[in-house]
Parts: C-alpha cells; sequence; structure tokens
C-alpha cells in the first residue's frame, strides 16, 4: 500500500523486474564502445579495428542477435510467470544475462580472427604511489557502526526477535566486510596498465571513483536495511518508493562509470604522454587467460583484481585463493539470511 | 622504474634483479630505503610473487639488501668488491651477446662503444660519493 492505495504486488514486481531488464539491455548495447579501445569484446584488437569496417559489422550483428535473444528471452520470461506463477519473476534477469552472453560469445567468435598479441612489456613504479582510494579507515568504519547502533537500539527495547538480530548482524557484517576488502583491493590489489603519464592519472581516477561507488553502497545498504527493520518493527508498511529508487542509484552510477569508460579510458587527456608504455596494445594480458572472455584465471599473476575485458569495473583472478576468500563473504550474507528462514520451517524438538 | 619483457627469452627473475641492480648501482635509491614489497612488485608486473621473491633473494646474496620478515626489502650500504679473475669473463659474454645483437640490428661500432661510455660514466657519475 503506498499512500493508502492498494497497490498489486504482480505490478510491484513487474516494474521492478522491467527496470532492471531495460538497464541490462541498455548496458549491452553500450558496452562493446565502453571498453577500452584496443579490447572488442574480451579480445585483443589492432588500435582503430573498432572503428574500422570489420569491427562495424561484428557490432552490427552483434546488436542485432542481442535484440533477437532478447525477446526470445522475454518469451520464456512470460512464459515461466503464466506456467509457473510470480515465483519465477527473479529468473528474469538470469534469462536476460545468459541471453546477453550469447550474443557477446558469437560476437567474440567473430572477433577473435582478427585477434593480435598483447604488449607483453611490463612496467612498475618503484617508489610508493601517494595518490590515495577515497575513504580512509573512519569512512570505512562508518557503516559497521551504523550496523552496531541499530543492533544496539534494537537489543535494547527487546521487541525484536533474537534470531532476526542475529540474521541482521552477521549477514551485515559479512556483507560489508566482503565489500571492505574489496575497496582496500582497489587500493592494494590491482595492477596498473600504465606505470606513468596522463594514462594512469585517468586510471587513478577510474580507481578512485569505483572505490567511492563502492564506499557509497556500503553506506547505502546500511541505511536502507536498518531503516527496514526499524519500520517493520514500529509495525510500518515499507515504503516500496525504496525499490525504484535503487534503480535510480544503479542508474546514475553506470552514467558514471560510461562518461569515464573502462579504466578512464574516454576521459580525454590534459596532459602530454611521456611514457613509452602509452603505446600498449590491449591490456598486457594475453587472451588465453580470460576464460570465455569474461572470467580472468591466471595462476601466475598475483593481482587479484583486474579490470574487466567486457564491462565497466573490476573483476577477480579466480586462479587466486583470496579471490574465493572474498567471494565467500559477500555469499555469507544471502546464506545466512536463506538458511536462518529454512530453519524456522524445520520441525521443532520436542 | 622497472621494465621487463615476459616475452624475452631472460628469465623473468634475473630481468627483475638486473633492474633492479642497475636503479641500486646508480643510487637511486639510498641505504635504508624500503623496495616496494614483494607482493606488490609482483602485482604491478602481473607475474607470480616467488618470480620477485626469488630477484630479491638474488640482489640479497649480492649485498644489495636485506631482507625483513613483515618489512620488505630494505637497501644496505654496499662496499665495492674487488673484481676476482672471472669478473672480466663474466661481464664479457653477455655484452658480446648484446653487442653482436646491436650490429645485426643495424647499430654501428662506433655508435655502440659511444653508448657503453655514456652509459658507464653516468652511471660512475651517480655512484661517486
Amino acid at each position: 500500500m503506498i499512500n493508502n492505495v492498494p497497490v498489486n504486488i504482480r505490478t510491484i514486481v513487474a516494474v521492478t523486474i522491467g527496470g532492471i531488464a531495460i538497464l541490462n539491455a541498455a548496458i549491452l548495447w553500450f558496452m562493446p564502445r565502453l571498453t577500452r579501445p584496443d579490447l572488442y569484446f574480451a579480445v585483443t584488437v589492432p588500435p582503430g579495428f573498432r572503428d574500422g569496417p570489420d569491427g562495424k559489422v561484428i557490432l552490427g550483428r552483434y546488436r542485432m542477435e542481442l535484440i533477437l535473444v532478447s525477446v526470445l528471452a522475454f518469451i520464456v520470461f512470460v512464459a515461466g510467470n503464466v506456467l509457473i506463477g510470480i515465483g519465477f519473476a527473479p529468473a528474469g534477469p538470469m534469462i536476460q544475462i545468459v541471453a546477453g552472453f550469447i550474443a557477446f560469445y558469437r560476437a567474440r567468435n567473430r572477433v577473435l580472427p582478427h585477434a593480435t598479441q598483447p604488449t607483453m612489456i611490463r612496467e612498475a613504479e618503484l617508489r610508493p604511489d601517494k595518490q590515495t582510494i577515497p575513504g580512509g579507515w573512519i569512512a570505512a568504519a562508518g557503516p559497521f557502526v551504523l550496523v552496531a547502533l541499530c543492533a544496539g537500539y534494537l537489543w535494547i527495547h527487546g521487541s525484536t526477535p533474537v534470531h532476526g538480530l542475529i540474521i541482521y548482524v552477521v549477514g551485515m557484517t559479512a556483507n560489508l566486510t566482503g565489500l571492505t576488502v574489496v575497496r582496500y583491493g582497489l587500493g592494494h590489489w590491482v595492477r596498473p596498465l600504465y606505470s606513468g603519464g596522463p594514462e594512469r592519472t585517468r586510471e587513478h581516477q577510474f580507481r578512485r571513483t569505483v572505490a567511492a561507488i563502492v564506499l557509497g553502497a556500503e553506506y547505502y545498504m546500511v541505511i536502507q536495511t536498518s531503516w527496514l527493520i526499524l519500520l517493520l518493527r514500529h509495525h510500518r508498511l515499507i515504503s516500496l518508493g525504496l525499490f525504484p529508487l535503487v534503480l535510480v542509484l544503479i542508474l546514475v552510477v553506470i552514467l558514471v562509470l560510461a562518461r569515464l569508460g573502462q579504466g578512464g579510458s574516454r576521459l580525454a587527456a590534459t596532459e602530454k604522454s611521456l611514457t613509452a608504455s602509452s603505446v600498449a596494445v590491449g591490456d598486457r594480458i594475453p587472451d588465453r587467460y580470460w576464460k570465455l572472455g569474461v572470467f580472468y584465471f591466471n595462476p601466475d599473476d598475483s593481482a587479484i583484481i583486474v579490470e574487466k575485458r567486457f564491462g565497466l569495473g573490476y573483476s577477480l583472478n579466480f586462479a587466486r585463493p583470496t579471490t574465493w576468500g572474498i567471494l565467500a563473504l559477500l555469499l555469507i550474507a544471502p546464506l545466512v539470511s536463506i538458511l536462518a528462514h529454512v530453519t524456522q520451517f524445520l520441525p521443532k524438538r520436542v | 622504474m622497472l621494465r621487463i619483457d615476459l616475452a624475452s627469452r631472460v628469465p623473468v627473475y634475473e630481468q627483475i634483479a638486473n633492474g633492479l641492480r642497475a636503479e641500486l648501482v646508480s643510487r637511486k635509491f639510498s641505504p635504508g630505503e624500503k623496495l616496494p614489497t614483494v607482493r606488490t612488485l609482483a602485482i604491478n608486473l602481473g607475474v607470480h610473487h616467488n618470480t620477485v621473491a626469488e630477484a630479491y633473494r638474488q640482489l640479497a646474496n649480492e649485498g644489495w639488501l636485506e631482507l625483513k620478515r613483515h618489512h620488505g626489502a630494505i637497501v644496505r650500504e654496499r662496499n665495492h668488491p674487488e673484481a676476482g679473475p672471472d669478473t672480466m669473463e663474466r661481464f664479457t659474454r653477455p655484452l658480446r651477446e648484446l653487442v653482436a645483437k646491436g650490429l645485426a640490428d643495424g647499430l654501428s661500432p662506433s655508435s655502440l662503444a659511444r653508448e657503453m661510455i655514456e652509459t658507464a660514466r653516468g652511471l660512475e657519475e651517480r655512484t661517486a660519493p
């Protein structure tokens, strides 16, 4: 119910899922133009290939196939909802991602014959990087403090069930720890593609932006979850306006990242490049380490976080054990919630 | 700045050791200064940390670095050792190969000699107390 007007839950689910689907479609449509110019559908290509005739033909076919598979995915989604019910709705974005991946994979196969060897020269600055990632320890501690304050308030007033409180604290702490580790990793575990010059500056700007977004997401997650729990405690209805707000925020994040381009590659250079590294082709990683073009698996690379090849932001090196630790932390929160809910329905011992 | 070529036939740990040695010989790092940690350098170069650790160990054995657990690699004050009988031989062999490569790529003997003298003088000037 919003402002005393009854709202059909199906409408809310449809609007939310529809919004996510439109965002996904827009991302998939524009993504090939937002990556680094010498990476096309996760394949290292010669500079200028993307804007050449072959590149344009591949892009055109990709977009046409994207429309076709999206329509098919939509039909599967509608059929699933009709046959199974509203419970099938959350599968919508997943179906769309699979459909998008099919279009991407086919385009990647068309680019592969044009692949070129990436630069095998690697450079490293031996002096410590003085530029810092936004959000020191005080900013990082903020979300944890908010969780503690909210949990303390609920504990003192004693109206929230203990298991609910445990789910909230454990889930939020695990999620926040995972995101904090990711943010720390952006400052310490990401390999810069360039060791100097304007490219390095733009790369750093992009990294700072992503770190700020992660920090913002941490605060947003804590504030929204705590707010919802406090509303429930006072037996008020959840404000459904929060769901479209999430979509708006995601849209803003996507637009900001799209403006920067992957690794800040779409920002105009303000100074002349002075480094030899500026002539580098690709991301200095051979294509064979990118499984299916999207999963980075390189046991000989100590980097845990690397730039995505098809997408904006960063991916993980799945050959490093630390990566699985981060993923486990991020998965604990939903697992704790699911387990807690499931155990409520288990038969109790008398 | 350290630069390596993963496509080179020279082992990566050796390239790293050579590059760092050049920085240390030219006194770009003072005694007591810290080098990047093994993990940081490995991440920045995109190589396994054992490769960087091997290079650091080599430099530590030569007396350039002091490796302390949890403190990284610290540059040591190093006195120039007396050249032994096989020192020149160890120097000449790779030099011959490098000069041959330069000649094969079209460089003239005089330009190679000039470059070598200038490089040695440059390093010597920086090394001088």
